[in-house]
Formats: C-alpha cells, structure tokens, sequence
C-alpha cells in the first residue's frame, strides 16, 4: 500500500479510546497483521492514548491527536499530547525520570508498566518532548 | 455511560465470582477497580475473576487486579483469575503478573483452590 496518514483528534477522556482501538484492529488486520500482532497494536495504542490523557492534558478540553501513517512495510502510530502547562518549560521525560519508572517497575506494582509494555511490543518506540510542552509518542510495527 | 453494568457480581459457597463483561482499556479499568474496592470495602474475602469474556487488557486493569489481590491475601483472603483468552495472557507474562496473581483455565478450578 502506498504511503498514507489518517488524523484523528480524540477528547481527553478515556471514553474515547475504545473505540479508537477497535479502530486501528481492524486496520491492522486488513493490513495483513497477525492475530497476536493486532493485539499487540492495540494494546501499545491504549497504553500511549492512557498516559497521554492521564498524564499529558492538564487542560482536558484540548484533545489528544493520533497521526496513523501506513507505509508499504509498516504501520505508525503517532500520539501527541498538550502536556501541563503548569509545568513550564521543563518536559518531565528527562533520562533520570525514565530510568527511576524503569527501575521502580515491578511485576508485584499496581503501576508503571504502560511505557514498558510500549516498549517491549512495538518494534520502534520513541517519546519526545513536543513544541506545545506536551509529549509526542511513537511506535511503528513492522509488517 | 457506565461498564460496572457489564460486571456482574454472584456469590457460589462464600466466594465472590465477578465475571467480566467487558474488554478492559483504560475507561472500564477504572470502573473495574471501583467494583473491587467495594468488595474490599464490605469486607469480602475470597474473590474469582472470571475474564472469559474479555478480549483485550490494559496494565491499568491488571494493575487493579494485582493491587486488590495483594490487599485480600493481607486479611487471609485472596482473589484469584480464571478463563484468560491467549493475548490476556501473554499481557499478563509480560508483566510479570502471573507471578502475583493465582491464574486457573476455568472458574472451576479457581474456586477449588480456595
Ligand atoms: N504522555 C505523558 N505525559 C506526561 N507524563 C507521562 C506521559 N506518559 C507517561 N508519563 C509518566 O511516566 C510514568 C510511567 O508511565 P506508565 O504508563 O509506564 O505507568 P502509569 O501510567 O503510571 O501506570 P499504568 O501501568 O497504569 O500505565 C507516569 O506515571 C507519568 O509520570
Ligand atoms: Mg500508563
């Protein structure tokens, strides 16, 4: 398939993501993905858009958008929050930051596996502190 | 709208069975965990989630189900999980939750593990 980008701007509540990932099964199924591969697609996506939304709009009325790009070998998926505005300039993904989620991460916590779980499941992952404060998220599975 | 509606809640031999009806992102996680403070908070003590019906879980939801099991066991309790379709599982591996959590191929044998 030839390269293509489908846009969407979702509310920050958590509502929306159920259906944002029925969504992107059925994409990543028509595309040619493996049952087990598919779940893992929606599993990244729900993960990312929870943070996103959890963590990355202080002001909820902004929205959370997802840029899907569909490239002959892969499928992207690019979330991009508004951040806190309270926080300033500084962007909490700092290298410090994510080693201390890293380590405290056990199998025995209740949180703190979203990142890691994104990170184990898509072939490429990246977070970037983004122009408004906020953090785009990106994941690419290969197909 | 509210997923509590699609957790239904019966009661075999003093155990709670709490089946799932849902698939479990980030908005049911929430109503997930609501469901299950209340048994904590009424006091129940042994509690088997049946996720038969479920076909896709977040690290919020298994959060939720780590965090409430670890709570039981301190009273002598324990909530156990049964019926897991293959991704639930593997999400649960990755985690490292199917070391916390009691894990059983049907309610049956969760309950006769009590
Ligand atoms: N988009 C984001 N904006 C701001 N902070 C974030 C964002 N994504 C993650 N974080 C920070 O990273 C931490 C770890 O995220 P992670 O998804 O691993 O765990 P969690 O969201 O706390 O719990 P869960 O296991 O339910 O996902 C969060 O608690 C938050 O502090
Ligand atoms: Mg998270």
């Amino acid at each position: 398939m030839a390269k293509s980008d489908i846009k969407f701007k979702i509310p920050s509540t958590v509502f929306y993501i159920e259906p944002i990932r029925a969504f992107i099964g059925n994409l990543a199924q028509s595309l040619g993905f493996s049952r087990k591969r598919v779940a893992d697609i929606q599993l990244v996506l729900d993960e990312i858009c929870s943070n996103a939304i959890h963590h990355g709009s202080v002001d909820a009325t902004v929205g959370v958008k997802l840029q899907i790009r569909i490239d002959t070998h892969s499928l992207e998926i690019l979330v991009r929050d508004t951040g806190s505005p309270q926080a300033g300039e500084k962007s909490w993904l700092t290298q410090e930051r994510l080693s201390e989620i890293e380590e405290n991460r056990s199998p025995s916590s209740e949180r703190g596996h979203g990142i890691f779980i994104a990170k184990s499941l898509a072939d490429t992952h990246e977070m970037h502190p983004n122009s408004v404060g906020g953090t785009d998220v990106r994941v690419v599975f290969g197909l | 709208m509210d997923s509590t509606k699609l957790m239904k809640l019966r009661e075999e031999s003093g155990i709670k069975i709490l089946e799932i009806k849902t698939d479990l992102s980030s908005y049911a996680a929430s109503d997930l965990r609501k469901v299950l403070e209340d048994l904590l908070a009424e006091k129940v003590e042994r509690v088997v989630v049946n996720l038969s019906e479920v076909s896709h879980i977040n690290s919020t939801a298994v959060g939720a189900l780590v965090g409430v099991a670890k709570r039981l066991r301190q009273n002598g309790g324990d909530l156990k999980i049964c019926a897991l379709a293959d991704n639930l599982t593997r999400t649960f591996n990755l985690i490292g939750a199917s070391s916390v959590v009691e894990i059983y191929e049907s309610e049956n044998s969760a309950l006769a593990a009590f």
